[in-house]
C-alpha cells in the first residue's frame, strides 16, 4: 500500500501547489455560469421543467448540481491527464515505468487523486450556489440524498481520472490532448444537461441525448440534491458504475501495451 | 559462490519502424554482472546499450529471452527486480513541482520506504546537495541535476545500479567526483552497470567490458585482458647517441627478443619507456574484427 500511498499523496500534493490553476480558476467559471445563468437568466425560467415533474423547482437550484457535475468530470480528466502529459514533458514518466508501483497502484492512485481535486471543486461550487442560492430565496438547497450524491462523485472522478489518464498516454502532443477536452468531452458536458432538461428538447434530441453517457452522471447528482432528474436514479447509478467498469478494463489493458517513455 | 546480481540471458529486441522492416536492436546478447563489480557496456550510437537498459529496467520487454535480477527474472517478478535495481538515465528529468527532498521522499515511498529521512540526508550529503534540498530541479546547474539523479536512483539502497552515460556533458571535476562517488558505491559492494562513450573512463573504472555493435555483443571480459590481447605495447628506447627508436610489441613478445631483432645491444641504451595499449585502441579492433 506504501507505493500507492505516496503515488496518490504526491499528485494530490502537486495540484494543490497549483491551487489557482487547479481550484480557483474552475471555481471562477462556476461562480460566474452561476451569476450569469442561475441568477440573472434563471429568475425568469424557474420552475420551467427543469428535472422538477411538478414545474416548482428553481433555476438555480437545478443548475448547482449540474455545474457541481461540470467542474468535477472537468477537472478529474484534467488532473490526471495534465499529470501525466507534463510528466511525459519533463521526462519522469520514466519513474513510473521503473519503481516498484504496480498497474493497479498507477490507475487507482492517479484516479483517486482526481476525485479529490474533482471534488473540492464540485464542493466548492456548491457553496458559491448554496450563497447565491440563500440570497436569492433566503433559504439554503438541502441535499437530498448525501449517500448517492457520495457516490456519483466518487464514480465520476474515477471514470474521468481513468479516462485522462489513457488520454494522457495516448497523447503524442498537447494538441491531441486538448482535442479530446474540445471536441468529445466539452460538447457532451454541455449536451449531457447541465444547463436545460432534456425535456425541454425535442423528442428526437431526447433520444440522442439518452445516449450520452454524462447525461447519466449529471443527472444522478442532480437526484441526490434535488431528490428528482430526468433520467431514474436506477439507471444513473447502474450506468455509472458500468462505466466505471468499462474505464477500468480500458486502463488495465491499455497498461500492457504502453511504454512509459518522454516525448 | 554467491548469486549473479544480474544475468543477461538471450535477449532479443525488434521494433517495428511504422511500416517498414522490422529493426534488429539487440541480436541475442548474454552476459552476467558479478557482485560488486563495475561492468562497462561499450558500444557506437544506436549499439543497443539503452534498449538493454531499459530492458533490465522493465520500460522495455524483450521480443525473446529474460533478464534476471539476483535469480528473478524481470518479465515474472517486476515489482520485486525494480526494488534492487537503481536507474540514473541518460536524460536529465525536469520534475517540475517539487523541491529535492521532496522528490526522494516520494521516490522512497515508491519503493515501501515512508520513513527514509535518514537515507535521504546522507544521500543530499555525499552529493553535496545538502544547501539546495529545498530548490527546485530547473533551479539547478546541470552538474547538480545529474547528481540529483543519482541520489533518486540510490534512495532505496539497490543491489544493483545502472548508469546510462552518467557524465555525458559533465565537466572534468564533476566527472571526477562521480567516478569517485561510483567507487565508494563498489567498495560498499553495490554491481555498478555503466554505458559510456568515453572509453579513457571505461578503462579506468571498469572490472569488465562488454561490447556491443549493432545489437551484437562482440566481447565481454575484462578490461585488462582486452587491452592486453588486442593491442600492442609501444616501446620507445632512448639511446646513449640521443636518437630513440620506436617499437610495437604485441602480447607474447619478450623485450629481450625485440631489442635483439633490432641488433640494440644493452650497452647503446640510456632509457627505455613503455606504455601499455588504451581501452579505446581494443574497442576499435572488436569493432572492425
Amino acid at each position: 500500500m506504501t507505493p500507492f500511498y505516496f503515488l496518490f499523496r504526491k499528485e494530490c500534493h502537486r495540484f494543490s501547489k497549483v491551487l489557482v490553476q487547479t481550484i480557483l480558476t474552475p471555481l471562477i467559471s462556476s461562480t460566474l455560469y452561476l451569476l450569469i445563468f442561475g441568477v440573472s437568466i434563471g429568475s425568469q425560467i424557474q420552475g420551467n421543467g427543469s428535472g422538477d415533474v411538478n414545474g416548482t423547482a428553481k433555476y438555480l437550484g437545478f443548475l448547482i448540481p449540474g455545474l457541481m457535475m461540470m467542474g468535477l468530470m472537468n477537472n478529474s480528466f484534467q488532473n490526471s491527464s495534465s499529470s501525466l502529459v507534463s510528466s511525459k514533458f519533463t521526462g519522469d514518466i520514466e519513474d513510473l515505468g521503473v519503481v516498484p508501483l504496480t498497474r493497479n497502484n498507477i490507475i487507482w492512485a492517479l484516479s483517486l487523486a482526481s476525485v479529490v481535486r474533482g471534488s473540492v471543486v464540485s464542493l466548492m461550487t456548491l457553496i458559491a450556489g448554496e450563497i447565491f442560492y440563500y440570497v436569492q430565496y433566503q433559504e439554503f438547497l438541502s441535499i437530498a440524498h448525501p449517500f448517492w450524491m457520495l457516490y456519483f462523485m466518487l464514480v465520476a472522478g474515477l471514470v474521468f481520472g481513468q479516462m485522462g489518464m489513457m488520454t494522457a498516454f495516448w497523447a503524442k502532443s498537447f494538441d491531441q490532448l486538448s482535442a479530446v477536452t474540445t471536441f468529445v468531452i466539452l460538447p457532451l458536458t454541455y449536451l449531457g444537461g447541465v444547463f436545460i432538461s432534456i425535456h425541454q428538447l425535442h423528442p428526437i434530441w431526447q433520444m440522442i441525448s439518452l445516449a450520452n453517457p454524462l447525461l447519466y452522471f449529471i443527472n444522478g447528482l442532480r437526484y441526490s440534491v434535488l431528490g428528482s432528474s430526468d433520467v431514474s436514479l436506477t439507471s444513473s447509478a447502474v450506468l455509472a458504475m458500468a462505466a466505471l467498469l468499462v474505464m477500468y478494463f480500458l486502463a488495465h489493458r491499455l497498461f500492457s501495451r504502453i511504454t512509459f517513455t518522454r516525448w | 559462490m554467491s548469486e549473479s546480481p544480474l544475468i543477461i540471458d538471450q535477449v532479443r529486441k525488434t521494433y517495428q519502424v511504422k511500416s517498414k522492416a522490422e529493426v534488429e536492436a539487440l541480436k541475442g546478447v548474454s552476459f552476467d554482472v558479478k557482485p560488486g563489480e563495475i561492468f562497462g557496456l561499450l558500444g557506437p550510437n544506436g549499439a543497443g546499450k539503452t534498449s538493454l537498459i531499459s530492458i533490465i529496467t522493465t520500460l522495455e520487454r524483450p521480443s525473446s529471452g529474460d533478464v534476471r535480477v539476483f535469480g528473478e527474472s524481470v518479465l515474472k517478478n517486476p515489482t520485486s527486480t525494480k526494488k534492487k535495481v537503481g536507474i540514473v538515465p541518460q536524460e536529465i528529468v525536469a520534475s517540475g513541482f517539487f523541491n529535492l527532498e521532496e522528490l526522494l521522499t516520494y521516490h522512497s515511498g515508491y519503493y515501501g520506504l515512508p520513513n527514509n529521512q535518514e537515507r535521504i540526508n546522507e544521500l543530499l550529503e555525499r552529493l553535496s546537495l545538502k544547501p539546495h534540498a529545498h530548490k527546485m530541479m530547473r533551479q539547478l546547474s546541470g552538474g547538480m541535476r545529474r547528481r540529483m539523479m543519482i541520489a533518486k536512483a540510490l534512495v532505496h539502497r539497490p543491489k544493483i545500479l545502472l548508469l546510462d552515460e552518467p557524465t555525458a556533458g559533465v565537466d572534468v571535476e564533476l566527472r571526477n567526483q562521480l567516478w569517485s562517488f561510483v567507487r565508494q558505491l563498489q567498495q560498499e559492494g553495490v554491481s555498478v552497470v555503466l554505458t559510456t562513450h568515453y572509453l579513457q573512463e571505461a578503462e579506468a573504472l571498469c572490472d569488465r567490458v562488454g561490447i556491443i555493435n549493432k545489437g551484437e555483443l562482440k566481447y565481454v571480459g575484462p578490461t585488462k585482458e582486452i587491452i592486453q590481447k588486442l593491442t600492442q605495447k609501444k616501446v620507445e628506447v632512448l639511446l646513449q647517441s640521443g636518437k630513440s627508436v620506436h617499437f610495437l610489441m604485441s602480447p607474447n613478445q619478450d623485450l629481450g627478443q625485440v631489442l635483439q631483432a633490432n641488433q640494440i645491444s644493452l650497452e647503446l641504451i640510456h632509457d627505455i619507456k613503455t606504455s601499455e595499449g588504451s581501452l579505446e585502441e581494443a574497442f576499435v579492433k572488436v569493432l572492425h574484427t
